[in-house]
């Protein structure tokens, strides 16, 4: 999202001039030649109206990206038209594919960006893989967010930690030993398409875009069209409905990439699903409230991530398994991974508890980020010290 | 006397109900406990953990506190005084024959306003009686004050004139906007619109249904020349566990100091609740509502 930038650059730079962004916008003005270019410089010099160039105006042969706070948004936009000035309002969804573009070529020895399929919509569905040995197929982790679309502080706070692993690589010595004996994957959009939509046409929008045949209700439930328990309780046979479970397991490209690839590398420890809001940190299972052969220890492990999340901001989770923690759901990612082998399988309920739910406030992007970051760190240095 | 688990009813094609599991689920967080279990505030003890055995799992006790707090909101009247819950500190729960669950807890609660928030916990205790997968819970519920009566009346006065002066956009909105940004100048109308939105929230949470409000998404009417404030809008709530987006739509009378005047509509989607009391979800609050 927007904020993509304006955190990109705090994390860039030690210093911010400015604490707030939210209710800013990036507008994208089309220069296309020197009258525009004069009439462009008309607004740089605006300083009553205090915005701020991400790419500096003086080449003109690109787009340029301006920051305009919201208080300047009406003034900004009634400008630009009366001087026939194009320009568009950036999205999102390119924004964090550049982003992870930039990661990965900034830090080539550490990152790479893996194309692991495509999207209903044909949108690719990118990974990023943190990775300190070459050609081998290190044990992994799997980070997966944005399977919600509307759930927006997922993505956010999923690209905020892949600047995080390769700023703090070589300095934290418990990320580093991590990473010096497993791999992290880490799919930041893992439903491109919900995403794009929320953006463009239905903030609350959840599920894929996937057609339904007969039926006017488009896409079905990410995270209840896994094959665990598929179809059973906790999901919906209705097209129309949230939750609705998509005609078969795998149904949905999206899920069937992360499964195909997951299956293909065999050598995944663990798997770590993004959602919001409710503050949880829960375990398998959601399809059944039969306990876990290894609820014990993962119930642990989760207790004292949550303990160590807490431990920057008070920010206080629930944990537990997710059937009675939250309600029963079937075919979700965790239940599938820890039927397939994956142990260490977990799902975050990110900020908050219902005040602003899915609308989180751009100024909580940071802390959630950071304070996630500690529980992420713990169960990966868990995992670490009891590889199986 | 813990009732007989009954089989469910077989499911229909296309239509969404309680699922089997979601209804055992129900009546297993309301067995019948002896005395009381104390659970300490953060992340307590999850439910299936070690603990006391038998004790009704957090998720339950949330649901009745939440309930509590709406119906609190509602017939304080006071978007000033708004509270939601902090944290749990101790219930238990009954079933009877008709699957009636009783639930008496303790708990704390905090202003809704997060930005003026200052740490201070109102301390409640409630029984909540939830009728077997029906809305309505009854409530009676106190809770000690966290601000003083005269504070949070001059504090509702300020917020009444300031609505007043406010110039309402009208039509299509969103509130907050995508990126959770509300306007501090339009923020009494989201106060106003949330302590409408208790009266709905309170009169749809069941046992296993419970609901925030995601955003206000248009403002009808906004009349402010006679002495109350007279708004009519829509908010979109967002729906535990089924996850949908219910559009609803409010019509407000308040006053400082007067009981809140609540209609409201609710649109039914293509998941009907079955077995709900009322289809529509319209209703007229009455102006002294039971308090049974």
């Amino acid at each position: 999202m927007k904020w993509i930038l304006f955190f990109g650059a705090l994390i860039g730079l030690s210093i911010c001039g400015r604490e707030k962004f939210f209710g800013d916008q990036v507008f994208r003005i089309n220069v296309r030649n020197g009258d525009e270019s004069s009439k462009l410089s008309q607004l740089v010099n605006s300083d009553n109206l205090k915005l701020n160039f991400w790419k500096s105006p003086s080449t003109f042969s690109r787009p340029v990206d301006v920051l305009v706070p919201s208080v300047s948004l009406q003034s900004v936009r009634s400008f630009l038209k009366s001087q026939g000035l194009e320009y568009s309002v950036t999205i999102e969804d390119l924004q964090i594919y550049r982003e992870m573009d930039s990661i990965a070529r900034d830090f080539p020895a550490l990152v790479s960006r893996v194309k692991i399929g495509h999207s209903f919509e044909n949108r690719p569905m990118y990974v990023l893989k943190f990775s300190t040995a070459e050609g081998r197929r290190r044990p992994a982790i799997w980070l997966n967010a944005g399977i919600h679309s509307r759930e927006w502080i997922s993505q956010a706070t999923a690209i905020w930690t892949a600047r995080k692993i390769v700023s703090d690589y070589g300095k934290d010595p418990a990320l580093t030993s991590i990473l010096e004996k497993m791999d992290i994957f880490l799919l930041p959009v893992a439903n491109p398409d919900g995403y794009v939509y929320t953006q463009t046409q239905n903030r609350l929008w959840r599920k894929t875009r996937s057609l339904n045949p007969g039926s006017a209700c488009v896409g079905a439930d990410p995270n209840r069209n896994w094959n665990a328990s598929f179809a059973g309780e906790g999901a919906s046979d209705n097209p129309c409905s949230e939750i609705y479970h998509g005609p078969h397991a795998n149904s949905e490209v999206e899920v069937k990439s992360v499964v195909d690839f997951i299956q293909g590398h065999r050598n995944f420890k663990c798997f770590i699903d993004l959602h919001s809001y409710s503050q949880l940190l829960m375990y398998p299972y959601g399809y059944t409230i039969k306990k876990a052969p290894d609820a014990d220890e993962l119930d642990e492990v989760a207790r004292r991530a949550a303990n160590a999340l807490a431990s920057l901001s008070g920010t206080t989770y629930q944990v537990g398994p997710t059937c009675t923690t939250v309600y029963p759901a079937s075919g979700s990612s965790v239940d599938w991974a820890y039927d397939n082998g994956i142990k260490y399988a977990f799902t975050f309920e990110l900020r908050d508890t219902g005040h602003y739910g899915f609308l989180l406030p751009a100024n909580q992007i940071i802390p959630t980020a950071e304070e996630t970051w500690l529980g992420l760190k713990t169960i990966m240095e868990h995992v670490r010290d009891n590889l199986y | 006397m813990p009732p007989a688990v009954s089989t469910p009813p077989a499911p229909r094609p296309g239509v969404p109900r309680p699922s089997a599991l979601l209804l055992a689920l129900a009546l297993a967080l309301c067995l019948a406990v002896p005395g009381l279990q104390a659970a300490g505030p953060g992340p307590g003890p999850g439910p299936g953990s070690p603990g006391v055995p038998g004790a009704p799992p957090p998720g339950l006790l949330r649901q009745a506190a939440r309930a509590a707090l709406h119906f609190l909101n509602f017939r304080a009247g006071s978007p000033s005084g708004l509270r939601v819950l902090a944290a749990v500190l101790r219930g238990r729960a009954a079933v009877d024959a008709r699957r009636t669950c009783r639930v008496d807890l303790e708990f704390t609660a905090e202003r809704y306003d997060p930005e003026v928030a200052d740490g201070r916990l109102g301390r409640c205790s409630a029984r909540v009686v939830f009728r077997h997968q029906k809305p309505r819970p009854a409530v009676n519920v106190t809770c000690t004050r966290f601000m003083e009566t005269s504070r949070s009346r001059r504090e509702d006065f300020l917020l009444y004139k300031r609505a007043k002066r406010l110039r309402a956009p009208l039509g299509a909105t969103s509130i907050p906007n995508s990126h959770g940004w509300i306007d501090p100048s339009l923020r009494p109308i989201w106060d106003l619109a949330f302590l409408g939105s208790s009266y709905v929230l309170w009169e749809r949470t069941t046992q296993t249904l419970h609901y925030y409000m995601a955003q206000l998404s248009s403002v009808n009417q906004w009349k402010t020349n006679e002495d109350a404030i007279d708004f009519d809008y829509m908010v979109l709530l967002h729906e535990f566990s089924t996850q949908e987006i219910i559009p609803c739509r409010i019509h407000l009378v308040w006053y400082p100091g007067k009981p809140l005047k609540v209609k409201y509509h609710c649109q039914e989607l293509h998941t009907a609740q079955e077995g709900s009391g009322t289809e529509e979800g319209s209703a007229v609050a009455p102006t002294q509502p039971n308090n049974f």
